[in-house]
């Protein structure tokens, strides 16, 4: 049962990065004045961030799609979408109205501020799927299973310890 | 008790050798994951790179226009305005609307300037690239016919502002309220037709990002920003006018 919750989870994370990174990438310099926008991060690293996370976006979405190193994908997507609810809460707190540019877009909006309450729960509802893969990767029709890439038992990293007991006489 | 323990540490053996070989083929198949994930990554963010030109140095810069601003009015006026503004931005057009007429009056009394920053972000708001082709024409007007002509050419851009989402005029349209703003058909029309200004206006839009302007309109009066929503830019600006 777990699985199949397993396997929308990952639709549901995968797709959201797959649209969110395709957009972005669809329009480089604009993904970098968003990045800009939030004026968290300092101008030598802007366009490398702007540049490099519509495809780091994108290739997660694919891997949870595919599910394929699911626990891998979904560590970085949770940790993505960490580093997203607090650069839409620092935004807010600091008085910025900007769209957040989470799927292209980005600068200013003006009603940025009743926006965020809701950009935040979509990423925490998001995050809490993501923590879900991490917890539980196995799940129905992944490559991970098909591949056999998860070990004999339990999540690819508990592969050893379980190795260790089944081989105790 | 004796002749079973061999076979059970043999069948341990064996089942630890399967697992071993389990384990080589999952690391091979990590290691191989995590070389083919880095080398998507790295290609697709060099591609991103490769496509955006943003601050590239460009050759095609138009006369009259300074740091991306074309000013318009008394050059010794006491107030200057500053305006970003995106020809296919709706709220440009509506700000210009409430603030035009009166602004020309205050312009042509010498009582304000106005620097006019063209940018361009939404031709993904426009079907035919609307948004770069207008503000590569407008500083085209400014190369060949001045603030003056630029200042007409402005007004006539937003007068007929397209809909977002639609195609907006083509270049022989772009060409004839040129013309209509003086300038020289022959002249004017392989500026506008080849987009000689795209680079410049690209950089236009990159400058006005790093000034930590993040939409349009934004207003600067005498070089400080006005913060809100598009009404306090409006009011704002008839402040200064009235």
């Amino acid at each position: 049962m777990s699985s199949w919750f397993g396997l929308l989870a990952r639709l549901i994370t995968g797709g959201v990065w797959l649209v969110a990174g395709a957009l972005k990438f669809a329009d480089p310099a604009g993904a970098v004045r968003a990045v800009r926008a939030y004026e968290l991060l300092p101008e030598s690293v802007v366009p490398l961030v702007g540049h490099a996370l519509p495809a780091v976006e994108m290739v997660i979405g694919l891997a949870l799609i595919l599910g394929i190193f699911t626990r891998w994908a979904a560590v970085l997507s949770g940790l993505l979408f960490l580093a997203f609810i607090i650069g839409i809460a620092s935004a807010w707190s600091r008085g910025l109205q900007i769209d957040c540019g989470c799927f292209g877009g980005g600068g200013f909006d003006a009603k940025a501020t009743d926006k965020y309450p809701w950009e935040i729960a979509r990423d925490v509802a998001l995050l809490a799927l993501s923590l879900f893969l991490v917890l539980r990767p196995r799940s129905a029709l992944s490559l991970d299973g098909f591949l056999n890439l998860q070990g004999p038992a339990g999540p690819a990293t508990e592969g050893r310890s379980t190795r260790a007991q089944s081989v105790q006489p | 008790m004796a002749t079973r323990n061999p076979s059970k540490s043999e069948r341990a053996a064996a089942l630890l050798a399967e697992q071993e070989r389990g384990e080589r083929r999952r690391r091979l198949a990590v290691i191989l994951g995590v070389v083919a994930v880095l080398a998507l990554i790295a290609g697709l963010t060099w591609y991103a790179m490769s496509k955006d030109t943003s601050g590239q140095t460009t050759d095609a810069v138009p006369g009259n226009v300074k740091d991306y601003s074309v000013t318009v009015g008394d050059a010794n006026a006491p107030t200057e305005l500053t305006f970003y503004e995106d020809p296919q931005c709706p709220v440009c057009a509506q700000f210009e609307a409430a603030v035009g007429a009166q602004l020309k009056t205050a312009v042509d009394a010498g009582k304000v300037k106005v620097s006019y920053r063209m940018v361009s972000f939404l031709d993904k708001a426009s079907a035919n690239e609307y948004s770069s082709r207008a503000a590569n024409a407008a500083y085209a007007v400014a190369d060949q016919v001045g603030a003056d002509g630029f200042y007409a050419f402005h007004e006539l851009l937003y007068a007929n502002q397209p809909a977002e989402g639609t195609a907006g005029p083509e270049n022989a349209q772009l060409i004839d309220w040129a013309v209509q703003a003086g300038a020289d058909k022959a002249k004017i029309s392989p500026l506008i037709n080849d987009k000689t200004f795209e680079q410049y206006v690209v950089n236009a839009t990159d400058a006005m990002s790093k000034n930590n302007v993040t939409g349009t309109p934004t207003v600067f009066i005498n070089g400080k920003k006005v913060d809100g929503g598009p009404q306090d830019a409006v009011n704002a600006v008839l402040e200064v006018i009235k």
